[in-house]
Protein backbone atom coordinates (compact mmCIF):
# COMPACT_ATOMS: atom_id res chain seq x y z
CA UNK A 1 0.00 0.00 0.00
CA UNK A 2 1.05 3.49 -0.94
CA UNK A 3 0.80 4.96 2.06
CA UNK A 4 2.40 2.39 4.43
CA UNK A 5 5.01 2.24 2.30
CA UNK A 6 5.55 6.10 2.27
CA UNK A 7 5.67 5.63 6.08
CA UNK A 8 7.41 3.45 6.27
CA UNK A 9 10.40 5.22 4.26
CA UNK A 10 9.26 8.29 6.58
CA UNK A 11 10.21 5.96 9.57
CA UNK A 12 13.48 4.46 8.10
CA UNK A 13 15.07 7.95 8.19
CA UNK A 14 14.39 8.12 11.91
CA UNK A 15 16.20 5.20 12.90
CA UNK A 16 19.69 6.68 12.22
CA UNK A 17 18.43 9.61 15.17
CA UNK A 18 18.58 6.06 17.51
CA UNK A 19 21.24 4.65 16.19
CA UNK A 20 23.36 8.07 16.56
CA UNK A 21 22.37 7.91 20.27
CA UNK A 22 25.65 5.40 20.76
CA UNK A 23 27.16 8.25 22.42
CA UNK A 24 25.17 8.34 25.11
CA UNK A 25 27.59 8.20 28.04
CA UNK A 26 26.87 4.83 29.72
CA UNK A 27 27.40 6.09 33.03
CA UNK A 28 24.89 9.14 33.05
CA UNK A 29 23.10 8.16 35.92
CA UNK A 30 25.48 6.80 38.02
CA UNK A 31 24.28 8.55 41.35
CA UNK A 32 20.29 7.40 41.11
CA UNK A 33 20.09 4.02 38.56
CA UNK A 34 21.23 1.27 41.21
CA UNK A 35 18.06 2.81 43.21
CA UNK A 36 15.81 2.76 40.37
CA UNK A 37 16.75 -0.86 39.30
CA UNK A 38 16.60 -2.91 42.54
CA UNK A 39 13.23 -1.31 43.42
CA UNK A 40 11.60 -4.04 41.43
CA UNK A 41 13.00 -7.56 43.23
CA UNK A 42 15.04 -9.01 40.62
CA UNK A 43 13.32 -12.29 42.15
CA UNK A 44 9.76 -11.92 42.93
CA UNK A 45 7.97 -14.02 44.92
CA UNK A 46 4.74 -15.93 43.46
CA UNK A 47 1.78 -13.97 44.69
CA UNK A 48 -0.87 -16.58 44.04
CA UNK A 49 -4.09 -14.45 42.98
CA UNK A 50 -7.70 -15.51 44.88
CA UNK A 51 -9.10 -15.82 41.50
CA UNK A 52 -6.85 -16.74 39.14
CA UNK A 53 -7.40 -17.48 35.05
CA UNK A 54 -6.18 -19.87 32.78
CA UNK A 55 -5.49 -17.26 30.28
CA UNK A 56 -3.92 -14.49 33.52
CA UNK A 57 -0.13 -15.62 33.46
CA UNK A 58 1.57 -13.33 36.21
CA UNK A 59 4.52 -11.45 34.63
CA UNK A 60 8.09 -10.00 35.74
CA UNK A 61 8.19 -6.65 34.04
CA UNK A 62 11.68 -5.96 35.50
CA UNK A 63 13.31 -6.99 32.32
CA UNK A 64 11.41 -4.48 30.65
CA UNK A 65 12.74 -1.48 32.73
CA UNK A 66 16.21 -2.49 32.55
CA UNK A 67 16.19 -3.43 28.95
CA UNK A 68 18.79 -1.26 26.81
CA UNK A 69 16.86 0.83 23.92
CA UNK A 70 18.90 -0.23 20.90
CA UNK A 71 21.49 2.16 19.78
CA UNK A 72 21.69 4.71 23.21
CA UNK A 73 24.83 2.94 24.66
CA UNK A 74 23.39 1.89 27.66
CA UNK A 75 19.97 4.09 28.14
CA UNK A 76 17.49 1.75 29.96
CA UNK A 77 13.75 1.61 29.75
CA UNK A 78 14.12 2.83 33.49
CA UNK A 79 16.33 5.49 32.69
CA UNK A 80 13.77 6.96 30.05
CA UNK A 81 11.22 7.25 32.82
CA UNK A 82 12.96 7.90 35.69
CA UNK A 83 13.48 10.74 36.31
CA UNK A 84 10.83 11.96 34.63
CA UNK A 85 12.04 14.71 32.24
CA UNK A 86 13.16 15.18 28.41
CA UNK A 87 17.07 14.07 28.20
CA UNK A 88 18.74 15.23 25.01
CA UNK A 89 22.38 14.16 23.89
CA UNK A 90 23.53 17.27 21.90
CA UNK A 91 26.00 15.02 20.23
CA UNK A 92 23.35 12.72 18.39
CA UNK A 93 20.31 13.93 15.88
CA UNK A 94 18.06 15.36 18.04
CA UNK A 95 14.36 13.26 17.90
CA UNK A 96 12.91 10.82 20.45
CA UNK A 97 13.63 9.54 22.69
CA UNK A 98 16.69 11.81 22.83
CA UNK A 99 14.20 14.97 23.21
CA UNK A 100 11.10 15.10 21.57
CA UNK A 101 10.48 16.75 17.90
CA UNK A 102 6.93 17.77 17.03
CA UNK A 103 6.66 15.28 14.22
CA UNK A 104 7.75 11.88 16.77
CA UNK A 105 5.42 9.39 16.66
CA UNK A 106 6.18 9.43 20.87
CA UNK A 107 2.68 7.23 21.72
CA UNK A 108 3.48 4.40 19.66
CA UNK A 109 7.57 4.29 20.49
CA UNK A 110 6.60 4.02 23.78
CA UNK A 111 4.29 1.66 23.44
CA UNK A 112 7.31 -0.68 21.98
CA UNK A 113 9.33 0.49 24.45
CA UNK A 114 7.42 -0.69 27.32
CA UNK A 115 5.83 -3.86 26.12
CA UNK A 116 8.94 -5.69 23.12
CA UNK A 117 11.70 -7.10 24.14
CA UNK A 118 13.95 -4.52 22.31
CA UNK A 119 16.81 -7.38 21.34
CA UNK A 120 13.85 -8.86 19.03
CA UNK A 121 12.11 -5.42 17.87
CA UNK A 122 12.82 -2.26 16.79
CA UNK A 123 11.03 0.80 18.91
CA UNK A 124 9.51 1.50 15.98
CA UNK A 125 7.28 -1.87 15.68
CA UNK A 126 4.16 -0.13 16.22
CA UNK A 127 4.98 3.25 14.38
CA UNK A 128 5.58 1.37 11.26
CA UNK A 129 2.36 0.10 10.86
CA UNK A 130 1.19 2.42 12.75
CA UNK A 131 -1.10 1.89 15.42
CA UNK A 132 -1.82 5.53 16.22
CA UNK A 133 -1.87 8.47 13.75
CA UNK A 134 1.65 9.14 12.27
CA UNK A 135 1.28 12.68 11.90
CA UNK A 136 -0.23 15.83 12.50
CA UNK A 137 -3.21 16.90 10.77
CA UNK A 138 -1.79 20.36 9.79
CA UNK A 139 1.92 21.00 8.80
CA UNK A 140 4.45 22.32 11.07
CA UNK A 141 5.93 25.44 10.25
CA UNK A 142 9.86 24.60 8.96
CA UNK A 143 11.01 27.59 11.23
CA UNK A 144 10.29 29.46 14.73
CA UNK A 145 7.52 29.28 15.72
CA UNK A 146 7.29 25.92 14.58
CA UNK A 147 3.56 25.03 15.68
CA UNK A 148 0.73 25.13 13.09
CA UNK A 149 -1.23 28.34 13.17
CA UNK A 150 -4.66 27.78 15.10
CA UNK A 151 -7.21 26.28 13.05
CA UNK A 152 -11.05 27.46 12.25
CA UNK A 153 -11.78 31.44 12.92
CA UNK A 154 -10.58 32.40 16.78
CA UNK A 155 -10.61 35.47 18.39
CA UNK A 156 -6.67 36.39 18.16
CA UNK A 157 -5.24 38.61 20.81
CA UNK A 158 -3.13 41.86 19.77
CA UNK A 159 0.10 41.22 19.09
CA UNK A 160 0.66 44.79 20.19
CA UNK A 161 0.51 46.78 23.19
CA UNK A 162 3.00 48.02 26.07
CA UNK A 163 3.02 48.25 29.98
CA UNK A 164 1.39 44.98 30.81
CA UNK A 165 1.21 44.12 34.20
CA UNK A 166 2.65 40.68 35.84
CA UNK A 167 2.63 39.47 38.89
CA UNK A 168 6.08 39.95 40.54
CA UNK A 169 5.05 37.42 43.80
CA UNK A 170 7.95 35.01 43.97
CA UNK A 171 7.32 31.23 42.87
CA UNK A 172 7.07 29.97 46.75
CA UNK A 173 3.55 32.01 46.22
CA UNK A 174 2.29 29.30 43.34
CA UNK A 175 0.95 26.15 44.44
CA UNK A 176 1.77 23.13 41.50
CA UNK A 177 -0.44 22.08 39.52
CA UNK A 178 0.98 20.07 36.85
CA UNK A 179 4.47 18.74 35.71
CA UNK A 180 5.71 16.84 32.74
CA UNK A 181 8.54 15.55 31.18
CA UNK A 182 8.28 12.42 29.08
CA UNK A 183 5.14 12.10 27.14
CA UNK A 184 2.32 9.60 28.75
CA UNK A 185 4.03 8.44 31.32
CA UNK A 186 2.56 10.16 34.18
CA UNK A 187 -0.74 9.64 32.50
CA UNK A 188 -0.30 6.05 31.42
CA UNK A 189 1.99 4.85 34.07
CA UNK A 190 1.06 6.36 37.30
CA UNK A 191 -2.50 5.22 38.72
CA UNK A 192 -5.51 7.19 39.76
CA UNK A 193 -4.39 7.18 42.98
CA UNK A 194 -0.20 8.72 42.57
CA UNK A 195 -1.64 11.15 40.24
CA UNK A 196 -1.99 13.89 42.91
CA UNK A 197 1.59 13.29 44.43
CA UNK A 198 3.29 12.80 40.87
CA UNK A 199 2.40 15.28 40.12
CA UNK A 200 3.49 17.74 43.19
CA UNK A 201 6.82 16.02 42.87
CA UNK A 202 10.17 17.02 40.95
CA UNK A 203 13.19 14.82 38.79
CA UNK A 204 14.71 14.64 42.46
CA UNK A 205 11.59 12.70 43.77
CA UNK A 206 11.72 10.31 40.92
CA UNK A 207 15.23 9.36 41.33
CA UNK A 208 14.96 8.19 44.82
CA UNK A 209 12.58 5.79 43.20
CA UNK A 210 9.20 7.13 45.11
CA UNK A 211 7.65 5.85 42.22
CA UNK A 212 9.14 2.78 40.74
CA UNK A 213 6.88 0.19 42.81
CA UNK A 214 3.90 2.05 41.28
CA UNK A 215 5.15 2.28 37.98
CA UNK A 216 6.28 -1.24 38.00
CA UNK A 217 2.84 -2.37 39.64
CA UNK A 218 0.73 -0.39 36.03
CA UNK A 219 3.06 -1.89 34.15
CA UNK A 220 2.87 -5.83 35.05
CA UNK A 221 -1.02 -4.90 34.91
CA UNK A 222 -0.82 -3.50 31.40
CA UNK A 223 1.65 -6.32 30.58
CA UNK A 224 -1.25 -9.15 32.16
CA UNK A 225 -3.81 -7.81 29.76
CA UNK A 226 -1.95 -7.64 26.83
CA UNK A 227 0.92 -10.02 26.90
CA UNK A 228 -0.97 -12.91 25.29
CA UNK A 229 -2.17 -10.81 22.64
CA UNK A 230 1.50 -9.96 21.57
CA UNK A 231 2.90 -13.50 21.70
CA UNK A 232 -0.23 -14.37 19.64
CA UNK A 233 0.85 -11.48 17.33
CA UNK A 234 4.52 -13.22 16.78
CA UNK A 235 5.66 -10.67 19.05
CA UNK A 236 7.66 -11.47 21.92
CA UNK A 237 7.11 -8.86 25.04
CA UNK A 238 9.31 -8.10 27.37
CA UNK A 239 8.32 -9.06 30.43
CA UNK A 240 9.06 -12.69 31.54
CA UNK A 241 6.03 -15.05 33.25
CA UNK A 242 6.49 -15.19 36.75
CA UNK B 1 -14.60 3.31 6.47
CA UNK B 2 -13.71 1.87 9.61
CA UNK B 3 -10.26 0.28 9.62
CA UNK B 4 -9.15 -1.43 12.69
CA UNK B 5 -5.75 -1.08 13.11
CA UNK B 6 -4.00 -4.48 13.01
CA UNK B 7 -0.30 -5.02 14.24
CA UNK B 8 1.36 -7.60 11.48
CA UNK B 9 3.97 -9.68 12.52
CA UNK B 10 4.94 -11.46 10.01
CA UNK B 11 1.73 -12.52 8.30
CA UNK B 12 -0.20 -12.87 12.26
CA UNK B 13 -2.68 -9.88 12.42
CA UNK B 14 -2.74 -9.19 16.30
CA UNK B 15 -6.17 -10.25 17.68
CA UNK B 16 -6.27 -8.84 21.32
CA UNK B 17 -9.10 -11.06 23.14
CA UNK B 18 -8.50 -10.07 27.01
CA UNK B 19 -11.98 -10.49 28.09
CA UNK B 20 -14.56 -7.60 27.95
CA UNK B 21 -14.50 -7.83 31.69
CA UNK B 22 -11.02 -7.24 31.90
CA UNK B 23 -10.10 -3.35 32.21
CA UNK B 24 -6.81 -2.05 31.47
CA UNK B 25 -5.41 -0.62 34.59
CA UNK B 26 -3.84 2.84 34.63
CA UNK B 27 -4.57 3.86 31.74
CA UNK B 28 -6.32 7.41 31.78
CA UNK B 29 -9.00 9.56 29.63
CA UNK B 30 -5.94 11.87 28.91
CA UNK B 31 -3.23 12.26 26.39
CA UNK B 32 0.24 12.75 26.09
CA UNK B 33 -0.41 15.30 29.67
CA UNK B 34 -3.84 16.99 28.42
CA UNK B 35 -6.16 16.80 31.59
CA UNK B 36 -3.90 15.03 34.01
CA UNK B 37 -4.04 15.31 37.01
CA UNK B 38 -7.70 14.66 36.46
CA UNK B 39 -8.58 15.59 39.96
CA UNK B 40 -7.00 19.35 38.86
CA UNK B 41 -7.62 19.54 35.32
CA UNK B 42 -10.69 17.41 33.70
CA UNK B 43 -14.14 18.54 33.74
CA UNK B 44 -15.04 15.18 34.16
CA UNK B 45 -13.43 15.00 37.07
CA UNK B 46 -13.24 18.27 38.78
CA UNK B 47 -15.91 20.56 38.93
CA UNK B 48 -13.34 23.77 39.24
CA UNK B 49 -10.83 22.30 36.29
CA UNK B 50 -7.62 24.52 35.51
CA UNK B 51 -7.32 24.48 32.05
CA UNK B 52 -4.64 27.33 31.78
CA UNK B 53 -2.48 25.18 34.72
CA UNK B 54 -2.88 21.99 32.34
CA UNK B 55 -0.10 21.13 30.53
CA UNK B 56 -0.58 19.57 27.57
CA UNK B 57 2.61 18.60 26.01
CA UNK B 58 6.45 19.21 26.11
CA UNK B 59 8.82 19.79 23.63
CA UNK B 60 12.61 19.50 22.96
CA UNK B 61 15.19 19.94 20.69
CA UNK B 62 18.41 20.38 19.52
CA UNK B 63 19.93 22.31 16.27
CA UNK B 64 23.39 23.35 14.88
CA UNK B 65 22.96 26.57 16.91
CA UNK B 66 19.82 26.41 18.23
CA UNK B 67 17.79 24.55 21.76
CA UNK B 68 14.54 24.94 20.92
CA UNK B 69 11.69 23.94 23.19
CA UNK B 70 7.86 24.54 23.10
CA UNK B 71 5.18 23.86 26.00
CA UNK B 72 1.58 23.50 25.10
CA UNK B 73 -1.67 24.08 27.35
CA UNK B 74 -5.18 24.76 28.07
CA UNK B 75 -5.70 22.19 25.25
CA UNK B 76 -7.85 20.51 23.04
CA UNK B 77 -10.29 23.47 22.38
CA UNK B 78 -12.70 24.21 20.13
CA UNK B 79 -11.41 26.43 17.26
CA UNK B 80 -13.47 29.42 18.43
CA UNK B 81 -12.34 29.69 21.33
CA UNK B 82 -9.39 31.97 22.54
CA UNK B 83 -5.85 31.48 23.38
CA UNK B 84 -5.74 31.24 27.82
CA UNK B 85 -3.25 33.78 29.19
CA UNK B 86 -3.65 33.43 32.72
CA UNK B 87 -1.77 36.18 34.76
CA UNK B 88 -2.02 33.89 37.92
CA UNK B 89 -0.38 31.14 36.70
CA UNK B 90 3.40 30.30 36.61
CA UNK B 91 5.29 28.19 33.93
CA UNK B 92 8.39 26.83 34.62
CA UNK B 93 10.32 25.31 31.66
CA UNK B 94 13.10 23.86 34.30
CA UNK B 95 16.75 22.88 32.13
CA UNK B 96 19.33 20.86 33.98
CA UNK B 97 22.94 20.85 32.23
CA UNK B 98 25.51 20.14 35.27
CA UNK B 99 25.28 16.46 34.43
CA UNK B 100 23.02 15.36 37.76
CA UNK B 101 20.11 14.91 35.30
CA UNK B 102 17.33 15.69 38.24
CA UNK B 103 19.04 19.15 39.28
CA UNK B 104 17.54 22.32 37.86
CA UNK B 105 20.26 24.96 36.58
CA UNK B 106 18.40 27.12 34.50
CA UNK B 107 14.64 27.40 35.83
CA UNK B 108 13.04 29.79 32.71
CA UNK B 109 9.66 31.12 34.17
CA UNK B 110 7.35 32.60 31.79
CA UNK B 111 4.13 34.55 33.70
CA UNK B 112 1.43 36.59 31.29
CA UNK B 113 -0.26 39.94 32.18
CA UNK B 114 -3.19 41.92 30.88
CA UNK B 115 -2.21 45.58 28.85
CA UNK B 116 -4.24 48.33 28.99
CA UNK B 117 -7.17 47.10 25.98
CA UNK B 118 -8.81 44.20 26.51
CA UNK B 119 -7.26 42.32 23.57
CA UNK B 120 -3.31 43.13 24.87
CA UNK B 121 -1.56 40.39 26.28
CA UNK B 122 1.97 40.27 27.56
CA UNK B 123 4.43 37.37 28.18
CA UNK B 124 7.06 38.07 30.34
CA UNK B 125 10.25 35.47 30.51
CA UNK B 126 12.81 35.62 33.05
CA UNK B 127 16.11 33.43 33.87
CA UNK B 128 16.61 33.16 30.06
CA UNK B 129 20.52 32.43 30.13
CA UNK B 130 22.71 35.19 28.65
CA UNK B 131 19.58 37.87 28.66
CA UNK B 132 19.69 40.36 31.06
CA UNK B 133 16.96 41.17 33.34
CA UNK B 134 12.87 39.82 31.62
CA UNK B 135 12.05 39.40 28.45
CA UNK B 136 8.86 41.31 28.19
CA UNK B 137 6.24 41.94 24.96
CA UNK B 138 3.32 40.91 23.35
CA UNK B 139 2.00 37.59 22.60
CA UNK B 140 0.76 36.47 19.50
CA UNK B 141 4.05 37.71 17.84
CA UNK B 142 7.82 36.87 18.11
CA UNK B 143 9.81 39.16 20.67
CA UNK B 144 13.67 38.80 20.16
CA UNK B 145 16.39 39.63 23.24
CA UNK B 146 19.75 39.33 23.49
CA UNK B 147 19.87 36.35 20.62
CA UNK B 148 16.66 34.92 22.63
CA UNK B 149 13.46 34.54 21.03
CA UNK B 150 10.03 33.79 22.30
CA UNK B 151 6.70 33.34 20.84
CA UNK B 152 3.31 33.19 22.75
CA UNK B 153 0.24 32.32 20.99
CA UNK B 154 -2.76 30.21 19.90
CA UNK B 155 -1.67 27.19 18.09
CA UNK B 156 -3.26 24.55 16.21
CA UNK B 157 -2.71 21.61 19.00
CA UNK B 158 0.26 19.62 17.43
CA UNK B 159 -0.15 16.31 19.67
CA UNK B 160 -1.93 13.04 17.10
CA UNK B 161 -3.08 10.32 18.78
CA UNK B 162 -6.28 7.99 19.06
CA UNK B 163 -7.61 8.89 21.90
CA UNK B 164 -10.92 7.17 21.34
CA UNK B 165 -8.77 3.75 20.43
CA UNK B 166 -7.31 4.08 23.82
CA UNK B 167 -10.52 4.39 25.66
CA UNK B 168 -11.88 1.96 23.98
CA UNK B 169 -8.99 -0.53 24.39
CA UNK B 170 -9.05 0.26 28.61
CA UNK B 171 -13.23 -0.18 28.43
CA UNK B 172 -12.81 -3.70 26.78
CA UNK B 173 -9.42 -5.14 26.74
CA UNK B 174 -9.46 -5.25 23.06
CA UNK B 175 -6.63 -3.19 21.07
CA UNK B 176 -8.80 -0.40 19.11
CA UNK B 177 -6.33 2.14 17.90
CA UNK B 178 -7.22 3.23 14.44
CA UNK B 179 -4.95 5.19 12.55
CA UNK B 180 -6.90 7.46 11.00
CA UNK B 181 -8.48 8.92 14.08
CA UNK B 182 -6.76 11.82 15.49
CA UNK B 183 -8.24 12.95 18.15
CA UNK B 184 -6.68 16.17 18.25
CA UNK B 185 -7.32 16.79 14.71
CA UNK B 186 -8.83 20.28 14.13
CA UNK B 187 -8.07 21.33 17.42
CA UNK B 188 -6.25 24.74 19.24
CA UNK B 189 -4.29 25.49 22.55
CA UNK B 190 -2.15 27.88 23.99
CA UNK B 191 1.61 27.66 23.75
CA UNK B 192 5.01 29.00 24.62
CA UNK B 193 7.65 29.04 21.89
CA UNK B 194 11.58 29.64 23.23
CA UNK B 195 14.84 29.08 21.28
CA UNK B 196 18.05 30.02 22.84
CA UNK B 197 21.41 29.90 21.19
CA UNK B 198 22.66 26.49 21.87
CA UNK B 199 26.09 27.38 23.26
CA UNK B 200 23.99 28.71 26.32
CA UNK B 201 22.64 25.45 27.07
CA UNK B 202 25.59 23.03 26.06
CA UNK B 203 28.16 22.04 28.73
CA UNK B 204 30.53 19.82 27.35
CA UNK B 205 29.23 16.25 27.10
CA UNK B 206 27.00 16.61 29.96
CA UNK B 207 22.98 15.17 29.18
CA UNK B 208 20.74 17.66 29.06
CA UNK B 209 17.41 17.41 30.56
CA UNK B 210 13.90 19.36 30.88
CA UNK B 211 10.81 19.12 31.98
CA UNK B 212 7.86 21.79 32.82
CA UNK B 213 5.80 22.43 35.76
CA UNK B 214 2.82 24.95 35.89
CA UNK B 215 1.34 26.41 39.49
CA UNK B 216 -1.44 28.69 40.45
CA UNK B 217 -0.99 32.00 42.16
CA UNK B 218 -2.71 31.69 46.09
CA UNK B 219 -3.55 27.93 45.77
CA UNK B 220 -5.41 25.56 43.41
CA UNK B 221 -8.59 26.22 42.00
Amino acid sequence: MTYRNRKAIRLLSVAPALMALTLLPACFDDDDDGDIIAAPAPTPTPTPTPTPTPSQASFDVTPCLTQEIPGTGGFTVADAVVPDTLTLNLAADAGFPNGRLLPDPVIDATLAVIFLDLTQHSPFTFANIPLNPPENDVAFQSGFPFLAPPQGSPPIASSGGSNFSFRSDPPGSYVRVDRMGMPAVATVLIGSDQKIPYNDARPQDDVTGEFVPELTEQLTGLTQALADDLTNAGLTPCAMPS
Amino acid sequence: MRRNAKLMAGAAGLVLAVGATQVLPGLGLNAADHLDPPGRTDPSVDSTPDRAADIADLYAWHTDDKFNVILTFSGPQATDQPANYDPDVLYEINISNAGNRASTEIPIRVRFGRGSMTDEFGVQVTNLPGVSDALVGPVETDITKDGVMVHAGLFDDPFFFDLQGFMETTDTGDLSFMADRDFFAGQNLTAIVISIPRDRIENGDNLIDVWASTARFGGQL
